[in-house]
């Protein structure tokens, strides 16, 4: 049996509500507060990192990893994918193709999970944990199965994959901009098509992140990020005193994320008993 | 602090994972007092240990080797498996006797079968860092990072054929490709986001369960695997 306390969040060292200071952030299509991009851009530009790896949607849902090197190719990665992209491997590929010494990856729960067991166990002498520099964990309810949801966007709705321009998740539904109209979703309709490993997942936030980052309802145009270590604390701490984020304490939306986090876990353990 | 009284013993393995230890171990002399054969002339340097690291995979066919096995796990208080083969049987399985260099040996098993492990550590070989941080946590007490070891060590086998059953074919797995990036033979290949197995390739070596996020996690929530 999963210990609530133990498991439902992970280690916290502090819980900020963030936002980009920089306006052109602020107007990209962000998920939130843009305080990612902003983190990213810091630590780009103050050369902590020397490049970002991360998704960027090319067509529907679908999503590609990819190596950001500067500012505009970070703001053109911006947004949510709502699909889980073959992340690993390519990760690897793209850091040695490209030399990257100092990489941030921004990335799923299970891929921070991922990366950060490879940074902290390296089983293989190919691995390449210590050229992660920052894990960046979304907060995560599941990804879909694509495939079947774009069929049945076609077969239901007449939406064709490439016609769709935005997906948002709002409260109860999720809204899909296809040419220049919307379909509005319950969520009900597409819960089916989330993956099935989505549905036994139990970490909500990224708990093997540096720092894990996500969005809450009542705080709108605000990043929550939540750091997990010195080395997450550090840049959040940089990115706020050279100007590139404002940072306030978010310790009062702490109730919200542990709701999220346990709705999370008690559907993974249902779907788990029911699935093996 | 005192140092941990530290034995190490290869019970029939490849030295892959000896050389790795003896790698490791450098960084590792401040912390640890390593009780390794190619630092002595012969016997254990001590009556007790703290901590036996054993590698390599036992022969059945030896009673001196499980006599042996179960004399370290009479010394040490913590019991690790390092590499695959001590681990979860490993290449090892595959021996079939009348093969060099050993021609008499053909039933090899993890150390487990034969006594209690306390952590099983994966990897053809598991690399030298691997060991450092393991005493990290293990020494400040983390158990929470060393879990997912600690419940290796109940498993017997684990393997790319367990990821396909328990993951893929439970339709649990999520596409996100880190077995094909953990698999030292290359033996996982993605083909339409789902992994397959070139099963003639795969060494039994369990990197890649270990290493999905999905089979980790079912690992260190509990799950009972044998």
């Amino acid at each position: 049996m999963i210990g609530i306390t133990d498991n439902l969040l992970g280690s916290v060292v502090g819980v900020y509500l963030a936002r980009a200071k920089d306006e052109e952030i602020l107007k990209r299509k962000v998920a939130s507060g843009g305080a990612v991009t902003a983190m990213l851009i810091y630590a780009l530009e103050k050369g902590l990192i020397d490049g970002v790896v991360t998704a960027k949607r090319v067509r529907g849902f679908e999503g590609q990893a990819i190596v950001a090197r500067t500012r505009e190719e970070i703001l053109e990665a911006a947004g949510n994918k709502w699909s889980i992209v073959p992340f690993a491997a390519r990760v690897k590929a793209k850091i040695e193709e490209e030399d990257l010494k100092k990489v941030a990856v921004v990335c799923l729960p299970c891929q921070a999970q991922f990366f950060g067991q490879m940074r902290e166990f390296p089983i293989l002498e190919t691995d390449f944990g210590e050229r992660i520099r920052y894990i960046i964990g979304l907060f995560c309810t599941g990804t879909f199965a694509f495939e079947a949801l774009l069929n049945y966007l076609r077969i239901k709705y007449n939406i064709k994959a490439e016609d769709i321009k935005n997906i948002t998740l709002k409260e109860g539904f999720l809204e899909i901009q296809h040419d220049d109209s919307f379909l509005q979703l319950p969520l009900k309709e597409v819960y089916s098509y989330l993956q099935t490993g989505c549905l036994v997942c139990t970490d909500y936030t990224g708990m093997w992140s540096d720092i894990s980052a996500g969005f809450i309802e009542k705080e709108k145009g605000w990043t929550v990020l939540i750091t997990r270590n010195i080395r997450g604390e550090e840049l959040v701490k940089g990115a706020e005193r050279e100007g590139y984020l404002e940072v306030r304490d978010g310790s009062h939306v702490m109730g919200d994320i542990l709701r999220a986090a346990r709705e999370k876990l008690a559907r993974a353990q249902k779907n788990m008993m029911s699935l093996l | 602090m005192e140092k941990l009284r530290v034995l190490h013993v290869d019970i029939g393995g490849c030295e892959g994972c000896n050389v790795s230890i003896i790698r490791a171990y450098p960084k590792l002399i401040e912390l640890i007092d390593l009780d390794i054969s190619y630092l002595r002339d012969n016997g254990f340097k001590f009556d007790d240990y703290d901590v036996a690291i054993i590698t390599g995979g036992v022969c059945m066919n030896e009673p001196s080797k499980i006599e042996k096995l179960k004399d370290i796990r009479k010394k040490a208080d913590v019991v690790i498996a390092f590499g695959s083969c001590a681990a979860f049987g490993g290449i090892l399985r595959f021996c079939r006797g009348g093969q060099e260099p050993r021609p008499d040996h053909r039933n090899f098993q993890p150390i487990n079968a034969v006594i209690n492990v306390d952590y099983s550590i994966p990897g053809c070989p598991p690399t030298p860092q691997m060991l450092q941080s393991f005493f990290k946590f293990f020494m400040s007490g983390n158990e929470a990072r060393l879990r997912l070891f600690k419940v290796s060590a109940n498993i017997k086998k684990l393997s790319g054929f367990d990821l396909l059953d328990d993951i893929v074919l439970t339709g649990l797995c999520i596409g996100c490709g880190a077995c094909e990036l953990s698999c030292p033979t290359g033996a996982i290949k993605l083909i339409d986001r789902r992994p397959t197995l070139a099963q003639e390739r795969c060494i039994r070596c369990g990197t890649c369960y270990i290493r999905c996020p999905r089979a980790s996690q079912l690992l260190s929530m509990g799950g009972e695997k044998r």
